[in-house]
C-alpha cells in the first residue's frame, strides 16, 4: 500500500487497508473463481447465502462480462447458512448438501470452500468432509473471506488439492504446468494460456493449463507428473508451486510477467527449454518461424503507428503480471512511453523491489516511469491526474474520468472490467501484442 | 384493508427492523397449489424448511443492497465486512453512465463506497476503530451528506458495537450516518435486507416535514425497473401536475429526507416499498397504497386513480385515463390478438415467469390481459404482506400451482422442464435457465437500461413488454441451440422424480428458542 496516505491526527489510528473500491475479492471468491475455472470441480459454498451469487457480480461479470457457466451464479451449491446454523452449528446442513450434491451434480471432484461464518462459529467442516473419505473425490479448502484476498484463494485451491488429493507419480519429461494465472482476476485466462500452451507444442512442450479444458479433473491429477513448474507472474503461483515442490519435488520458476509479444514470449521459451533441457536447435527454429509471422504482422499496423501515433505516452493501472508484460510490449517493441505505473494487486512486500526493477532497468526509456503501488481507488483517481499520458490501459473503474478528468484514451486490460466482453482474446504470446495493438489503435485510427 | 393479516407497528427506537419470518411469517419454501398456500398462511402453519440441497440465492446484504445503496447520489458507503462482501459493489462508477443526459440523468454525480476490508486480527480484536476511521476518511475525501453503514455476517458474529461506533464518530462529522443492519446470517429472507435498509432511512435520515409537497409522490423502485420505467412514470405523473420521487435507487440524499413531505407513497414493488409505507404513514402520516403496481393497462389505471385520490385529481385522472387509452388499448388489442392467434391451434400461449413475490401479483393479470395463459408461479418468498391479495389473484384468476424459492436454480430447472411451458421468463443468473427448446427471454431489464424496448411499467412498458415478447417468439436460436450443444449440470434421475422439493424434508426448521417459526 502506499505511503503516501495523508491521515490527519483527527483521523485517529490510520487503517491503511481501508479502502475504496479495492481490485479484488475475498480468499473465498478467489477459491470459489478458481473452481468455477476447472471443468468438472463442483464447488460447494459453506458460507452465508450471498457468498456465490454476489461473486457473480463481483468476480465473474467484472471479468469482462463473464458468466460464472452451469455452477457459477445461483446455480452454485450452498449451505446458505443464518442465525440458527450459527446457534447450532452447520455441520448437519454441510453434510447433507455434500451428500445431496454428489448425488444431483455431474462432477468429478468436489470442492467444498468455507467462508466467514463456519470459521467464526467453529464449525468442524474438516471432520464432515472425512466422512466421505473413500467415497466421494471431496476436498475442503479452508477460505474464510477475511483471511485473504481471491488472489490467495488461488493459492489456497491449489495447496488444498496438493494436500488432500494429489499423489506423486513418475515424471513425465517434457511436461509443465502453468500457474499464477488467476481465473477471472486475470481477465484474459482463458485466451492467454491457449496461446501459451499452442506455442509449447510447437517445441514439444505439453503444457497443463488446468483450466478452461473439458478434462479439467484429470489435468488437475496430473499436476504432479510435470517436469516444471512454471508461474507466470511475480507473486501469484508462486505458494501453489511451493506446494507442488515440497509435496512432489517438482521444481519449479517464476516469470515476473505474463508475456506479452515476442521479445517477452521468446525469453519465456528459452528459459523453459533451458530448464528441460531442450534440443536447442529446434527451440530455436521455432523462435524465428513465430517471431517473423509476428513481425510481419506488425508490418501492417507500421504505417498507422508512425503517422498516426507514434511515441505515445501511456499509463497503466493493472495487475502486477498484466502491468509489467503490457508496459514492457509498448515501451520496448512500440516505442511508446510509460508514464506511470500502478500496481493495483498488492504484491507481497517480498515482490515489490523486483517488479520495479522490471518497470525500470526493464523497459527501454529515457525517463522511466513513476511505479506505485495502490489499491486504493480513490487514490488511484487523484494519482493519475495532471500527467501527460494518452493511453490510459487500466480497469474499467478509470473508464468514466479517462477523458473528462485525464484528456487520455481508455482501454480495460485489468480486473474489474464491465465495459468489454471478454471470451478467448489474448495479449499473451507471440500474436498477443498484435492484438493489444489492434485495440489500442482502433480507439484513434481514422483515414490517414 | 379490512382482511389483512395483523401486521405489527414499526418501532423506530429498535436498531433495525424484525426479520420478514417474525414480521410477515415470511417463508421461501412451498409447492403446491396457491389456494394450500394462503390457507396454510392464514391457519399459522405456513413454516420454512430446511433444504437437504441449497444453490446460493443472495443475502440481505448481496441481493442486493451491496449494489443498491451505493447508488444513492451525494452519499458514501461503508462497508463493515470483509472485501469479498463488497465486490458485487464494483461496478459503482459505471452504473447509470450509459444513460444519456439527454434522457434525463445529471451530467456530472458521483457514486463512492469503501470497505473496512475486516481481516484475521480484526475478527480476534474487534474492528470499531476501524470503522470509526472509515466514517471519517469517507466525511474526509467525499464531503458527503450521507453515510450508509452496510454490515455483513462477520460484523454481526463477532459482535461489532455499530450503534457505539455510530454515537462517536456522529458528533465530528457533517454527513449524517446510516447505519443499515443487513448482516447476511440474520434472515433466510433477502426482504429483511430492504426493510432494514427502510428502517435506517426513516429513523435516521428521513426529516419531520417542514412543508407539504401536495404534488410529490413517492415511488420506491428498483433494479428490476429501467431507466425508461422512471421516464414513463414522470410522463403520466407529469400530465397530472404531480411529480415523482424516485427512490431509493439514484436518488439524492434529499430525495430520502423529504420523503415525509410527500402526498402519498405508491408502489412498484409492494413488497419491496411495504416497510417504508408503513413507516411514513405512521410517522408522518404520508398515506400509502400497495396495490395495485403499473404494469399493465388496467393496473396502470388503478395505480393513478389510488394517486389521484391522494393528490385530489379524481377528476383529472379520468381524463388521463381516456386520452392514454385511446393511444395504446388498439395497439393492446393487436399484441392480444396475435397472441392469440400463434399457436394457430386456439390453445393460449402458456408462460412461466419466475418472479418476486410482488412481481407474481403485478405481472399476472399482466399476462392475462395480454393474452398469455401463466400455468404456474415461481416467487422468491411468501409472507402475510401479499397474503389477502395473492387470495384475491387466485379468486380472479383461478387456482395456480406455485414453487416458492430464492433462486433456486435446480429447483426452477425441474419446474420448468416438467411443465414445459410455451415461453420461459427468466433471470439469467442460473447458469442454464434460458436454454430452452421453446420461447424464452428475459424477465425484465436492469436500471442502467435507457432502451424504449425495455419499458415495463404504465401504459408504454405494457405495450413495449408486450412486442418484446412476441419478439422473443420469433427469435429462438440461442437458447435453442445452447440447449442442444451444452451439458446440464445436473443427474438425469432429477427430472424424471416429478418433486422440485425432493430434498425438502417434512420437518420445520429449528429456531433460537427451540420452538418451529
Amino acid at each position: 500500500m502506499s505511503a503516501h496516505l495523508s491521515v490527519t491526527e483527527e483521523l485517529g489510528r490510520p487503517h491503511l487497508d481501508v479502502l475504496e473500491a479495492p481490485r479484488w475479492s475475498c480468499a473465498l471468491g478467489g477459491a470459489l473463481t478458481t473452481a468455477l475455472g476447472v471443468y468438472g470441480v463442483v464447488p460447494i459454498l459453506h458460507s452465508g447465502a450471498g457468498c456465490g451469487l454476489g461473486h457473480q457480480f463481483g468476480l465473474t461479470y467484472a471479468s469482462g462480462n463473464n458468466a460464472g457457466g452451469a455452477l457459477g451464479g445461483t446455480g452454485t451449491p450452498c449451505t446458505c447458512l443464518v442465525e440458527e446454523h450459527v446457534v447450532f452449528g452447520g455441520e448437519p446442513k454441510l453434510r447433507n448438501l455434500i451428500k445431496s450434491t454428489i448425488e444431483l451434480v455431474k462432477g468429478d471432484l468436489f470442492a467444498v470452500v468455507s467462508g466467514c461464518v463456519p470459521s467464526l462459529i467453529g464449525d468442524d467442516t474438516d471432520a464432515i468432509i472425512r466422512e466421505f473419505k473413500g467415497k466421494s473425490p471431496l476436498i475442503h479448502v479452508k477460505a474464510p473471506g477475511f483471511g485473504g484476498t481471491s488472489y490467495q484463494g488461488y493459492e489456497l485451491f491449489f495447496e488444498a488439492l496438493a494436500e488432500q488429493y494429489l499423489e506423486p507419480q513418475p515424471v513425465k519429461k517434457g511436461t509443465i504446468n502453468l500457474l499464477g494465472v488467476v481465473p477471472f482476476q486475470h481477465l484474459f485466462w482463458k485466451g492467454n494460456l491457449a496461446a501459451l500452451q499452442s506455442t509449447f507444442a510447437k517445441i514439444g512442450v505439453e503444457a497443463n493449463i488446468i483450466v478452461t479444458e473439458f478434462n479439467g479433473v484429470e489435468n488437475l491429477r496430473r499436476i504432479p507428473s510435470a517436469e516444471l513448474n512454471v508461474a507466470l507472474s511475480p507473486w501469484n503461483g508462486h505458494r501453489a508451486a511451493t506446494a507442488f515442490e515440497q509435496k512432489f519435488g517438482t521444481p519449479w520458476q517464476a516469470h515476473p510477467r505474463l508475456p506479452v509479444g515476442p521479445k517477452q514470449t521468446t525469453s519465456l521459451i528459452r528459459n523453459v527449454a533451458q530448464a528441460l533441457s531442450l534440443d536447442k536447435a529446434l527451440v530455436e527454429r521455432v523462435i524465428a518461424e513465430e517471431e517473423r509471422s509476428a513481425y510481419r504482422f506488425a508490418e501492417y499496423f507500421g504505417d498507422g503507428l508512425v503517422l498516426g501515433l507514434p511515441h505515445a505516452y501511456f499509463a497503466v493501472v493493472a495487475d502486477s503480471p498484466t502491468a509489467v508484460g503490457i508496459t514492457q510490449y509498448l515501451a520496448n517493441e512500440i516505442a511508446y512511453i510509460p508514464d506511470i505505473v500502478i500496481l493495483a494487486d498488492d504484491p507481497p512486500e517480498s515482490a515489490r523491489p523486483a517488479i520495479i526493477r522490471e518497470l525500470t532497468d526493464g523497459v527501454d526509456v529515457v525517463n522511466k516511469p513513476e511505479v506505485v503501488f495502490e489499491s486504493d481507488s480513490y487514490r488511484i483517481r487523484q494519482k493519475l491526474k495532471n500527467r501527460n499520458f494518452l493511453f490510459l490501459l487500466a480497469s474499467s473503474l478509470e473508464k468514466i474520468t479517462a477523458g473528462e478528468e485525464y484528456g487520455a484514451m481508455h482501454h480495460s486490460i485489468a480486473f474489474p472490467s464491465y465495459d468489454r466482453l471478454i471470451l478467448d482474446r489474448n495479449y499473451a504470446g507471440y500474436r498477443g501484442g498484435l492484438a493489444l495493438v489492434e485495440d489500442l489503435t482502433s480507439k484513434w485510427a481514422g483515414p490517414l | 384493508m379490512s382482511n389483512e393479516p395483523n401486521i405489527p407497528a414499526i418501532d423506530l427506537s429498535t436498531k433495525t427492523c424484525p426479520n420478514r419470518e417474525q414480521r410477515a411469517n415470511g417463508v421461501n419454501v412451498f409447492f403446491g397449489k396457491a389456494s394450500d398456500l394462503v390457507a396454510k398462511a392464514r391457519q399459522g402453519t405456513l413454516c420454512n424448511r430446511e433444504r437437504e440441497f441449497q444453490q446460493s440465492s443472495g443475502c440481505l446484504l448481496n441481493f442486493y443492497l451491496s449494489v443498491r445503496v451505493p447508488t444513492i447520489r451525494d452519499a458514501a458507503v461503508v462497508f463493515h465486512a470483509p472485501v469479498g462482501c463488497s465486490s458485487s459493489a464494483l461496478g459503482y462508477r459505471e452504473l447509470y453512465r450509459g444513460i444519456p443526459p439527454g434522457l434525463g440523468r445529471p451530467e456530472r454525480f458521483e457514486l463512492q463506497w469503501i470497505t473496512t476490508n475486516l481481516n484475521e486480527n480484526d475478527v480476534v480484536h474487534g474492528a470499531s476503530d476501524k470503522l470509526a476511521f472509515a466514517l471519517r476518511e469517507a466525511e474526509r475525501r467525499y464531503h458527503p451528506k450521507a453515510i450508509f453503514i452496510l454490515t455483513s455476517c462477520t460484523a454481526g458474529i463477532i459482535g461489532e458495537d455499530l450503534e457505539g461506533t455510530v454515537a462517536e464518530v456522529q458528533p465530528r462529522i457533517n454527513a449524517k450516518i446510516v447505519p443499515v443492519h443487513c448482516e447476511g446470517v440474520r434472515s433466510r429472507l433477502v426482504q429483511t435486507g430492504y426493510d432494514a435498509l427502510w428502517h435506517g432511512i426513516l429513523k435516521y435520515l428521513v426529516r419531520k416535514p417542514t412543508k407539504k409537497q401536495p404534488d410529490l409522490v413517492n415511488v420506491a423502485s428498483m433494479l428490476s425497473y429501467t431507466w425508461q420505467d422512471r421516464l414513463e412514470i414522470k410522463r403520466l405523473l407529469g400530465k397530472l401536475g404531480l411529480r415523482a420521487n424516485f427512490i431509493p435507487e439514484f436518488a439524492s440524499v434529499e430525495d430520502l429526507q423529504q420523503l415525509s413531505e410527500a402526498a402519498v407513497t405508491a408502489p412498484l414493488c409492494s413488497t419491496y416499498t411495504d416497510y417504508l409505507s408503513r413507516g411514513l404513514e405512521q410517522e408522518y402520516g404520508v398515506p400509502f397504497f400497495l396495490y395495485p403496481s403499473p404494469m399493465g393497462i388496467e393496473n396502470t389505471d388503478n395505480w393513478l386513480r389510488e394517486i389521484a385520490k391522494h393528490t385530489g385529481k379524481e377528476k383529472e385522472v379520468e381524463d388521463l385515463i381516456r386520452e392514454e387509452h385511446a393511444v395504446w388499448v388498439p395497439k393492446m388489442e393487436k399484441i392480444r390478438a396475435e397472441f392469440l392467434s400463434l399457436k394457430g391451434d386456439g390453445s393460449q400461449v402458456s408462460v412461466l415467469g419466475a418472479l418476486g413475490q410482488g412481481r407474481l401479483l403485478a405481472q399476472t393479470p399482466y399476462f392475462h390481459e395480454i393474452g398469455l395463459k401463466p400455468i404456474a408461479a415461481i416467487a422468491q418468498d411468501f409472507d402475510n404482506l401479499v397474503l389477502a391479495e395473492t387470495e384475491q389473484l387466485i379468486r380472479e384468476r383461478g387456482d395456480f400451482p406455485i414453487l416458492i424459492n430464492t433462486f433456486q436454480a435446480a429447483e426452477q430447472a425441474h419446474l420448468t422442464q416438467t411443465l414445459d411451458p410455451d415461453l420461459t421468463l427468466t433471470c439469467p443468473f442460473q447458469g442454464t435457465s434460458y436454454k430452452r427448446r421453446k420461447g424464452m427471454t428475459r424477465i425484465h431489464a436492469l436500471r442502467g437500461d435507457a432502451l424504449p424496448s425495455s419499458t415495463q411499467s404504465g401504459y408504454a412498458g405494457a405495450i413495449a413488454c408486450g412486442e418484446f415478447l412476441l419478439r422473443s417468439w420469433k427469435a429462438k436460436s440461442f437458447q435453442q441451440t445452447m440447449v442442444e450443444k451444452t451439458e446440464d449440470p445436473y443427474h438425469q434421475w432429477w427430472y424424471e422424480q416429478p418433486n422440485p422439493h425432493h430434498y425438502v424434508p417434512d420437518q420445520p426448521v429449528r429456531t433460537e428458542a427451540g420452538a418451529a417459526e
